[in-house]
This record gives structure tokens, sequence and C-alpha cells, in this order.
């Protein structure tokens, strides 16, 4: 077994996680990041892609609203990659209570939140798909955040502290003796070998697994129980500006723009456990009428592609009253050495993606002061390496560099103007990626083809470029399409059976696919174990966690529709 | 006059159209695109695979189909007689060969069962074979290639790169641009430097299918190489599919056929079960196309002809015909390789080819063709051109009348 030493061990890589990891490695602490699978592919992957303004909590929550506020800005500022900034409207459709606007705007200000009511005329000549039938507009400032952008950044950052981040490796076992952790045992998923980390400080940021990880050491598991909720991407920038319905939080209240499509979500419905998610029919359908009643002839457009994420509620009992002096609302830190006797380790739930930054600062100062050290938080004010201030995304910046180097690479994936160069950079640093571990960082098969043109394409550059053999870069061609179609077969309809009619006649029809030779499993698939494969209603999906003690939890926590 | 409208230009509206022509019909055939053929292969697929069974001799398989498949409502004989007549229409095409299917490779490496191939396709079982390409086609890998061959043949393959733009300074060509370029005999010439300086001593060279669109660069290739060339298939656009469908395009025209392309055919009027006159949406402005006959080829879901919407409801999408086999509950499901039940669903055709619902024909003058009908799941049998083909042979047998006591006529 592979021994390593270091001060903390980050159990989770999804944004919480990598928050963690940048925060303890800036303070100084020798710190190892573990994900069971990729960076980023748990709920940090399969949410809204919504940068809040803090707008949707400012009547249900008005403390989550005021640190949506303020992480906005400061996530805007440090790692501009990953944000475009969209701005966002509230609208009253019709039948909406327009009083709530009111209410609305005044939570606005106690939130200290930017927000300006603005006329129907300049709403509708923002956003002229809007249902001209609205009957107020409120401007915020949402934005919109990639996920996975902002999880690499974050962890290139804290990798120039010395953060070490190891992924596909799965934590089976967490060790302690004398009523303080000793190490993690993990096993690496690429190469079955098992690593024994020894450390001082262990913390869970493992989202929806949280629980089990409790379990690992031994303690009564943190109960989670999670709430499923269903995204649906169209083809199009349907509207530029993040749209809210203006009322109490509700399903299928909001449509994001993120990159070249818009998402339109969510749902929330209670699940038993997080890694067999559904994308229910019905549920589907629930989202396409929401978004008629924001942008009529939506059921027309062309919808692309869906996920489930889950938010999990955490009821812990064992959680005292006395101990939640680090929890804001829907944000929280367990102690196991009040809840369990067991110092050494911490459990953080809850919180939103806009928030990951300042939940890392909680459970690490939470962690310092166990520890008796007090070093200062610095991860607001530094912008995260490869990113410029004030240099936020746009939708425009590919088609910019593709402009530029066009005669020097060739494209490769149309939809999303990946070229050559950029998936061999890639692939080059991340050998033993996945197709879907790469599309992450690159987004190649995300548009409208869903992989159709490109696939078989990157499965030839692979195998050219010497990094897997060639019944490795046919399995995972494979793979690739089997994972695309999760997130299509539930939506498809209209333009996209089309798309799909296209790429099968060149994928199974010209090419042959089906009867290519390769592995069958090329892939531990942590993430993917026990989903079946026929008539797989199931979508691997990890979620957040929103917790609570006894004493803690309220109505705002585990609403509908909370998480946006 | 008009005597019959032939709707669609893929295989099927094409062979409609040209067999009523050859046949001294008067024929406009109206079509809003190209058809699927300079998409496709380039072959004539017939039955390549049945459960996922390799058939050997397509004509045989055809009985261990489901009744409710389009082949089932043919005579096989039809069958034979459609496939002898399209290869006679196109000598210059097709390679004669026994009435089996031959394997030719794909850009995968897959051996592919299909039923007629161009000369330039034939797999003459080399003990070696090198894969080259010119490293600016991005459809097609020569090392995966060669790996995935050395599995599906008894061949020992190398995949090798030439570096050749097909205009200066692009890096990123289609395959029209290097056929293109392949008819002018000086990059030609090039090419077969280039392909020569890099080659071992390998028996065959396989290369992606861009051997020119006018020229015979394969012959000419094979003479200067001194072994034989095959033309590998690729994802679209397919130069040996261009090759099939500029050839019976210009077939087509050249007996009278008046094509008018670009504009979708949006309505109809009928009286009756009788249809009179079809709706061209052209120039903005609708104009009616009236005949004694018509041969609906509109394709399938990749053609726009069949649709479903957001709530899940399946239609045919310009006479809104009757539909068969969208009841199933689970039209679709999440195996991403089982075939989708969804993609059987189409047109229900009495034996003339004209579209049926329980209580009868729709109308005694519409024939349905190709990917509009029924019960076949196309891209995982390797059936959908001989299913558009025999469908319009058919349809025509139907409309000249070349059916007599329950027997066709064929052609010959
Ligand atoms: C439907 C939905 C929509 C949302 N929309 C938004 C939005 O628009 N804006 C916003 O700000 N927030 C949104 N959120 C909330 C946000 O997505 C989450 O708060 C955030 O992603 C949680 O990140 P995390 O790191 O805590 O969890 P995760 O991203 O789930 O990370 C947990 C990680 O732990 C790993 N792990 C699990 N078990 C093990 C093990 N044994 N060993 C090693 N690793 C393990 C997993 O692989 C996973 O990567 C949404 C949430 C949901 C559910
Ligand atoms: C990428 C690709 C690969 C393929 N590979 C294979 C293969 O490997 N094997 C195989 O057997 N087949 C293959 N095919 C399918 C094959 O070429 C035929 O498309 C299919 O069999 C159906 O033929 P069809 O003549 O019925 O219709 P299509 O070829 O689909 O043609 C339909 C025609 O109708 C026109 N049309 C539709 N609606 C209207 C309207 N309202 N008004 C006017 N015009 C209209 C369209 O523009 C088009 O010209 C492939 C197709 C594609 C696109």
């Amino acid at each position: 077994m592979k021994q390593l030493h270091t001060d903390v061990v980050v159990i989770g890589g999804g944004s919480t996680g990598i928050g963690v990891l940048r925060d303890c490695a800036m303070r100084g602490y020798r710190t190892i990041l573990l994900d069971r699978a990729d960076l980023g592919q748990g709920t940090s992957g399969r949410f809204h892609g919504l940068l809040h303004s803090g707008g949707r909590y400012v009547v249900s929550d008005p403390e989550s609203a005021r640190e949506c506020a303020s992480e906005n800005a400061i996530i805007t500022r440090i790692q501009p990659d990953a944000i475009e900034c969209t701005g966002g409207l509230f609208v009253t459709a019709p039948g909406d209570n327009p009083a709530f606007g009111d209410r609305f705007a005044t939570g606005a200000i106690e939130a200290s939140m930017p927000c300006e009511e603005i006329t129907i005329a300049a709403a509708l000549k923002q956003e002229p798909r809007l249902n001209p039938g609205i009957t107020r507009a409120f401007s915020v400032m949402d934005g919109t955040v990639d996920g996975w952008q902002l999880v690499w950044t974050a962890a290139q950052s804290a990798k120039e502290y010395g953060g070490q981040v190891l992924t596909y490796h799965k934590v089976s076992k967490v060790h302690h003796s004398n009523g303080a952790v000793t190490s993690v045992t993990a096993t690496d998923l690429k190469t079955g070998e098992q690593v024994n980390i020894e450390c001082s400080f262990i913390l869970n940021c493992a989202g929806p697994w949280a629980g089990q990880i409790t379990e690992m050491a031994g303690l009564p598991p943190v109960a989670v129980v999670p709430g499923r909720g269903i995204m649906v991407a169209m083809s199009h920038r349907l509207v530029n500006t993040v749209v809210n319905r203006c009322i109490y939080p509700e399903d299928g209240d909001i449509i994001v723009p993120v990159h070249t499509v818009c998402i339109i979500g969510t749902t929330d419905v209670k699940v038993d456990e997080p890694d067999h998610l559904g994308i229910p029919r019905n549920e589907v359908q629930q989202m396409l009428d929401a978004g008629e009643i924001l942008i009529p002839g939506f059921r027309q457009a062309r919808a692309l592609h869906a996920w489930a994420g889950a938010r999990p509620l955490i009821k812990d009992d064992r959680v005292a009253a006395s101990d939640t002096r680090h929890m804001s609302r829907g944000m929280a830190v367990i102690d196991h050495s009040t809840r369990d006797d067991l110092k050494g380790l911490m459990t953080i739930g809850g919180g939103k993606l806009t928030t990951y930054r300042l939940m890392a600062q909680h459970i690490v100062d939470a962690m310092e002061e166990q520890l008796g050290q007090t070093h200062p938080c610095r991860t607001a004010e530094e912008i995260c390496p490869g990113n410029i201030a004030g240099r936020n995304y746009l939708i425009t910046h590919r088609l910019k560099d593709r402009e530029d180097d066009r005669t020097q690479s060739p494209i490769i994936c149309e939809c999303e103007l990946m070229n050559r160069a950029m998936f061999v950079d890639l692939l080059k640093q991340y050998p033993n990626a996945s197709f879907d571990d790469l599309r992450r960082q690159l987004r190649v098969g995300m548009g409208p083809c869903q992989g159709g043109f490109c696939s078989s394409r990157i499965a030839g550059i692979a195998h050219e470029e010497g990094v897997v053999d060639a019944d490795r870069a046919t399995g995972l061609l494979k793979l690739f399409l089997e994972h695309r179609w999760i997130g299509l077969w539930t939506i498809l309809h209209g333009d996209q059976v089309r798309q799909t009619a296209l790429d099968n006649w060149i994928l199974q029809g010209t090419l042959d696919l089906a009867h290519a030779p390769a592995t069958n499993a090329v892939e531990p698939d942590p993430i993917t174990t026990g989903r079946p494969r026929v008539n797989g209603n199931t979508q691997p999906t990890e979620a957040s966690q929103l917790l609570g003690g006894p004493e803690t939890i309220d109505a705002s926590i585990g609403n509908p529709g909370e998480e946006g | 006059m008009i005597d019959t409208i032939v709707i669609g230009a893929g295989l099927g509206g094409l062979s409609a159209a040209t067999r009523l022509a050859q046949r001294g019909q008067s024929v406009t055939l109206l079509t809003f695109g190209m058809g699927g053929v300079q998409l496709g292969q380039g072959t004539v697929d017939v039955l390549g695979y049945v459960n996922d069974r390799l058939i050997d001799r397509p004509f045989d398989g055809l009985d261990r189909l489901p009744r409710d498949h389009p082949y089932s409502k043919f005579e096989l004989r039809t069958v034979t007689q459609a496939l002898d007549w399209l290869s006679d229409l196109l000598p210059n095409i097709f390679r004669p060969g026994p009435i089996r299917n031959r394997l030719v490779p794909t850009a995968l490496g897959v051996m592919r069962p299909t039923y007629l191939i161009q000369e330039s396709m034939h797999w003459p079982n080399p003990a070696t074979a090198a894969v080259v390409g010119p490293r600016q086609i991005k459809d097609f890998y020569p090392e995966l290639m060669a790996a995935n061959l050395e599995k599906t043949t008894n061949a020992k393959a190398t995949g090798y790169h030439i570096d050749l733009p097909a205009r200066p300074g692009e890096v990123d060509s289609n395959p029209v641009t290097y056929a293109k370029a392949l008819d002018n005999p000086d990059f030609l010439a090039g090419f077969i430097n280039a392909i020569d300086a890099v080659l071992g001593n390998e028996d065959a060279i396989c290369v992606p299918a861009i051997l020119g669109l006018t020229t015979n660069v394969h012959e000419q290739m094979v003479t200067a190489l001194g072994c034989p060339v095959i033309e590998v298939l690729m994802p679209p656009p397919s130069i040996p599919g261009m090759r099939v469908n500029n050839e019976m395009t210009a077939i087509a025209q050249s007996l009278g056929v008046e094509i008018i392309m670009g504009s979708k055919v949006t309505g109809f009027s009928a009286s009756g079960s009788h249809l009179e006159c079809v709706t061209l949406h052209q120039a903005g402005r609708n104009q009616s196309y009236c005949a004694d006959n018509f041969v609906y080829a509109g394709g399938g879901f990749e053609s726009g002809s069949l649709a479903m919407d957001s709530y899940g409801k399946v239609s045919e999408t310009l006479f809104n015909l009757p539909l068969v086999g969208c009841d199933d509950e689970n039209l679709i499901t999440g195996d991403y390789w089982a075939d989708q039940k969804l993609f059987a669903v189409g047109v229900d055709v009495d034996e003339s080819m004209r579209p049926i619902s329980p209580e009868g024909v729709i109308f005694d003058n519409l024939y349905a063709v190709g990917g509009l009908l029924a019960g076949a799941q196309r891209w995982t049998e390797k059936s959908g051109d001989g299913i558009a083909l025999v469908s319009a042979y058919r349809a025509v047998n139907s409309i000249l009348g070349l059916v007599s006591s329950g027997k066709e006529a064929g052609d010959g």
C-alpha cells in the first residue's frame, strides 16, 4: 500500500472541496484532496449555472441573499474566466401576484443587493422573447457560472500553494485512535492501488455522500435526504439575461443562459439515494410548461440535454444547538469532536455553488479553532491563476480565438468551437481521462449534435497522439455516446429527434460503430456503478447539502426549488 | 400536364422519378433538399444484419424479418428486379458481383456489410494493408483505422499520414474540397507521390473516400501505385454518395424530369380520396402542382417528414398520414445500443405502396416510399437504401399498371 503524509485531507472535489483545498493551502497547510471521480462531476457539474445575485432569496431567506450578493462580486472578480456577467431580470408573469414585487424590492434593499425596477418596454427590449404580458420587471446582478471552469481554476490556484489533487481516488476508510483521526484509506480507481494518507485533519466535503464518509469513520452517518432537481438545456440562448419569475421560489422559475445554451430549472423531489437519480418525463413536461410562461413558444425551441442533481437536506439530530456558530442558513459545519467525540474531523454541507468560497472559509476557520491556530483567509483577495481581473468570460471568446488560429488547428467540435490543439493539450495533461472528463473542461460534444460528428474524431486523435491504444479509444468513444444518451433520451423531441436520426445514420449506419472492436469496460466508473444499462432511468448524480440540526431547520431550508 | 409528381430527392424519389420518365411519363420532382444519398455511404444496402446477425445473402435474409417490416410487403422478384434496374442504370458506378453482401471497411476499421458497392470500395483481402490519409482531413484517422482493421480482418495494417493541403494554408478541409482537387491531374500526381513516399510495401492501400467526383481518380491511382486502392466510408459529406446522387440526377434530367429544388411542399388539395394537387411554398407564395399520381418520398425523421412534438406525439408532417408503431409507451429507452422503437414508426402501406389506415386506402393515387415506411430499424439493419429503392420501384409498377394477376412485370 502506498503511504502519504499530509496535514489535511479534503474528501470531495466539488466546488466546496476545491474551495477548502485552496483555502487550506493558502493558509499554509499541506493538503491533499481526494475525489472518487473527476473534479466537478458531482453536484457542482449538475446544477443550474446561476451565479446568484441574491434576488432569489431576498424574501424567503435574506441572510442567504446577503451572502450571495457579496460572494457574487468576489467570484466575479477572482475567477472571471468562469463567470459571464449576463445580468438578471425578475419578472412578474401574467397571473403572478404583482404585490410580491414590493416585498422583493424591500428585501433587496435590506440585503444590500443592487436592484432596480425597470419598465416593461425596457425589459422586452433587453429580452425580446419574454412574455409580453409581464407586469413588472426588476434588473439585478445575476450572472452565469461554469462550475467546471470554477473548480479547475480554483484547483490551479490551490496547486500553486502546494495543494494536491488526487482524482479517481475513492475513500473507503477513515482511521482514528484515541479520539482523533489518524489517516484515510483510498483506492486509486485507475490502477487499483490502495493509498493510505496519514493526516491530522480530515475535512469531509463529499456533498450528498457526506453521510457515507462519516460511516467510514465508524460514526453514525450524517443523515442526508436528497432532493432531486432536473434541468433542461435548450439549444440556443433564448435569453441572454438570467430570467427569474418574481414569485416565492417555485419549480421551473428560472432560465439561465450558459455558454451556447440556456437552461430551465428546476424541480425538487425527495429521493432515496444520490447515485440513482432519474429524469422523469413528467418533470420534463413541467419544465417545458414553465418555459412557456416566461417565453411563449418555448416548446417549439429545441431541447438539447437534461440532467439531475440532488440537494440533500441534512437532518442530523446529533448536532447540538450550541454547535451552530459556523452556520448560516443553508450552510453548516458539523464538528465531530462535539457530535461524536472525534477530533480532527469536520463535515460541511449546504450552501450554493455561488457561496462556495465562503463555505470553505467557515470550515477552515472552524478547523483552525480546533487546532488553536489563526491564519487570515485570503481567498477573496487573490485572483486565480490564468485569469485577468475584469476580463469576464464572453460568449464570443471562442469565436474570436478560432478566427485567430483557424489556419493552425482544425476545429474538431464545430458546435462548441473546440479545436484539435485544445483537445490535445488537455489530453496530454490528463492521459487517463475519459472523454467525459475532457468534455467538462472543453465542452466537446455538448452542442446541438451531441457528439454526432466530433466523437469519432476525438477517438481518432487520442489514439493518433499515442495517449490511448485503439481498444481504449474505441471503448471511450462508445462510453462517451452512452453517457450523452443518458441526458438525451428523456427529453428527445422536435429537432433533436431529427439530429439523433442523423447522428445514428453516421455512427451506426455509415461507420457501423456497434461492431467496432473495443473492450467493454474501459472505465472504472464509480459514479455509474449500479446504473442499469437497459432502460436506465437513472443518472449518475451528486447533490449539495442543506444542513441543519433540529434547532436550525426552518421553513426556508428544503423549500422546493431552494437551490435555483 | 404532369403525369406524376414525386416529392423528395433521396434514393426513393430519384428512383421513382427516373423510372417513370424512362417509361414515358412526364414527371416533376419537388424537393426541399438534396436527400440522403449524398450524405450516406455511397453503396446500396439491402439488409446487413438481422438481430445483430450478419447476413451473407441479403435476399435470403428477407424471410427472417417480422411481418410488419417493409420488405415483407414486396415479392422477392421485385426486390431483385429493382436492384438490377439500379445497377443497370449506373453501370459506371456500381461493381458487378455475386448476389451476396460484401464487407467494406469504414473509417473506424469496421468491416461493414453492404450490397452494391463502387469499384473503388472492393476489399481484396490483402495480407498487408496501408491506411493513408491527409493530415488535413479531420474525419479520417489512419492509425486507429489500421489498428481496428487488424482485429476485424486478417490483414496486417499500418497507418500513415501525408501532409498535403487541398488548398494552400488550409488545415481543415472537407472531403469535397479534396475530391475537387483530386480531379485535377497535377494535384492527383502530387497526392500519389506523397502516398508513395510514405508507404511500406503493403499489398493494398486504404484511403479516405475523396477520390474525385468527375474523373476516375481511383483507376489512375491503382495504375500508378500498382496495387489495389480502397476508398473507405466516412461521415458526410460523402463523395461516393455524391457520385451516385449527381449521376442519378443527371439521368433523371436527361429523361425530362423537371426538378424543382429548394422549396417545401406544404399542403395539398383532394376531392374525397383522390389527391388533386400539392402546394409548393415557393418564393413567399403558394403554387399549386397538379398531377394524376403522387409519389411521396419525403424520408424519415432525419428528413423532417416524420416528427415528434414536445408532448411526444408523432406525426407525418405533410399529409398527416396515419402512423403505425407509435402506441408503445417506451418509444425511446435509455439504452444507447438498443433499437429505439420511435425510429420504426412510420406509414403503413398496401402492396401497391399506397398509405392505408385500418379503414383502407387514404388516397387512391398517393404512394409512399422510402424512409417514411414503418417497421424497419434502418441503420442497425443496414436496410435504408434497399427499402427506398424497392418501394419506389414497386410504387412505379403500381402507377404504370405493370401488375398483372397479382404478378408484377419487371424491366427485363
Ligand atoms: C438542481 C440543483 C440546482 C442548483 N443550482 C445552483 C445554481 O444555479 N447556483 C448555485 O450557486 N448553486 C446551485 N446549486 C447548488 C450547488 O450546485 C451545490 O451547492 C454545490 O455544487 C455543492 O458542491 P459540493 O462540493 O458540496 O458537492 P459535490 O459537487 O457533489 O461534490 C462532492 C464530491 O464528493 C465526491 N465523493 C463522494 N464520495 C466520495 C468518496 N467515497 N471518496 C472520494 N470522493 C467522494 C463526489 O465524487 C463529488 O465530486 C444547485 C443544486 C441543485 C441540486
Ligand atoms: C448521414 C446519412 C447516412 C446514411 N447512411 C445510410 C446507410 O449506411 N445505409 C442506408 O441504407 N441508408 C443510409 N442513409 C439513408 C438513405 O440514404 C436514405 O436517406 C433513406 O434510406 C431514405 O431514403 P428516402 O429516399 O426515403 O428519403 P431521403 O433520402 O431522406 O430524402 C427525403 C427527401 O425528401 C425531401 N422532402 C422531405 N419533406 C419534403 C417536403 N415537405 N417538401 C419537399 N421535399 C421534401 C427532402 O428534402 C429530401 O430530398 C443515410 C442517410 C444519411 C443522412
